[in-house]
């Protein structure tokens, strides 16, 4: 594969944006609290240089595995991603809210039904079945984390649970990137590949630039620190756990009331 | 372009579109919700008497929130209750304060996020007030609405009661400077 001098740039410039954003998560201390999304940003970096040195050494096909496989692990990581978002806004006090459990189930199954149907629906005009596979592959995957994350704004919201202000910025960037990437490859797939890859290379450097302006994002409000919260008073502290327990025992009565 | 094209670019543009526009509603209401000064939650609920409340409340649980057992407890008639809450409309209004009372907790929430534990309680509160306003409304719909009225009504607002002490003890107990106005609005 010829690499132009541009998708160098944004080579370099991605390898760039993620080593600083390392550095932020390592010296502020963020990755104790989002250890799966520094897995990720690990990942992204692993796989920039992993890419290069498959492009510089190896064969057409080396390059097309390692793609590939790496891809397949971003997908995941992206998930996980999620899923640490979901777990840090719903399940603060150890256990998911028990009130939005079936909510939770219904905005999987929704999610990968709709993205599905929409997956079905593209019919790209390619020459290799596996360029059918690739386009169809990342469509599904972006149609499914934008809802994801959509949800996530909705069902906090209707739960009237707080996001923490890193968890809002981090599901922002990526909720942002997802829905881009769904229009870019909803254009990969209308447009097709042909012999000339013009087009598809111009849309894929458009996409890029999208993650670098979010990874951008991320530099800078990881960076700065969550509004200071104050701290509880050690008596107040107490008066609440009584007050959880005696709120416990209010419902199983009120419960029972009804049940008699 | 064939017809699978242009159904798929109609779905795709629909499906964004309508992920924006969910996101952004939603978004605005969050950054609403955590903006908004308290004095502009007190506005948004909706004045209830407060004697009949408790009147209603008090005839099944005590001031403690324990379920009566004595002689004169759960002695109102389905028709007092019925006039005392204000029927189904009257029951919606103790909803709607509800998502106004998890509110004013959420704020209190944003100084202190250790209160989380009592807000969480207070939202399954306001979701069981839900529940029993939504049998109600079944009910309607089958022209039972008499005889199920007193069986769903009093647990809400007997729930409804005992979320208001629970706000306010919370804010008592945070020692916050509205709790005065809070004492006026509830």
């Amino acid at each position: 594969m010829h690499l132009t001098g541009l998708d160098l740039l944004f080579w370099a410039a991605g390898l760039c944006a993620h080593f600083i954003l390392l550095s932020v998560l390592l010296i502020r201390r963020r990755f104790m609290v989002f250890p799966i999304f520094t897995a990720f940003v690990v990942s992204n970096i692993g796989r920039t240089v992993a890419l290069g040195l498959v492009e510089l050494y190896g064969t057409k096909a080396s390059y097309f595995y390692t793609y590939w496989s790496l891809a397949i692990l971003d997908t995941a990581l992206q998930l996980a991603v999620v899923y640490e978002m979901y777990s840090q806004t719903f399940r603060r006090r150890g256990a998911w809210a028990r009130d939005l459990h079936s909510a939770l189930i219904w905005l999987v199954i929704v999610s990968v039904a709709v993205a599905a149907g929409l997956t079905w629906l593209a019919t790209p005009h390619v020459r290799l079945w596996m360029q059918v596979v690739v386009i169809k592959g990342t469509f599904f995957s972006s149609a499914c984390m934008s809802e994801l994350f959509v949800g996530m704004i909705v069902l906090a919201v209707r739960a009237g649970l707080p996001w923490r202000t890193h968890v809002a910025r981090i599901s922002q960037g990526l909720g942002v990137y997802s829905l881009i990437d769904v229009l870019i490859e909803a254009a990969h797939s209308y447009l097709g590949v042909g012999r000339n890859t013009q087009t598809y290379t111009m849309l894929s450097h458009f996409r890029m630039s999208a993650y670098l302006v979010c990874v951008t994002y991320w530099i800078v409000m990881l960076w700065r620190d969550e509004p200071r919260s104050r701290k509880l008073p050690k008596d107040f502290r107490g008066q609440l756990i009584q007050l959880q327990s005696m709120v416990d025992s209010d419902l199983e009565r009120i419960r029972a009331r009804r049940r008699s | 372009m064939n017809k699978w094209s242009v159904w798929f670019l109609i779905a795709v543009a629909a499906f964004v579109s309508a992920l924006i526009v969910i996101a952004l509603h939603y978004y605005r209401r969050a950054q609403k919700s955590s903006q908004r000064d308290w004095r502009r939650l007190l506005m948004r609920l909706t004045i209830v008497d407060r004697s009949s409340i408790a009147e209603v409340a008090l005839d099944i649980i005590d001031e403690s929130g324990q379920q009566r057992k004595d002689k004169g407890s759960a002695v109102l008639e389905p028709s007092e209750i019925w006039k005392l809450v204000g029927g189904l409309e009257g029951l919606e209004v103790l909803e709607a304060n509800s998502a106004v009372l998890i509110d004013l907790a959420f704020y209190v929430q944003q100084w202190y996020p250790e209160a989380l534990a009592v807000a969480e309680q207070l939202r399954l509160s306001a979701r069981e007030i839900e529940w029993h306003v939504e049998r109600l409304k079944s009910a309607q719909r089958t022209g039972k609405l008499e005889s199920a009225f007193p069986m769903y009504a009093q647990p809400a607002v007997a729930a409804y009661y005992l979320m208001t002490r629970r706000v306010l003890a919370l804010y008592e107990e945070g020692n916050l400077a509205m709790l005065g106005d809070l004492r006026e609005a509830l």
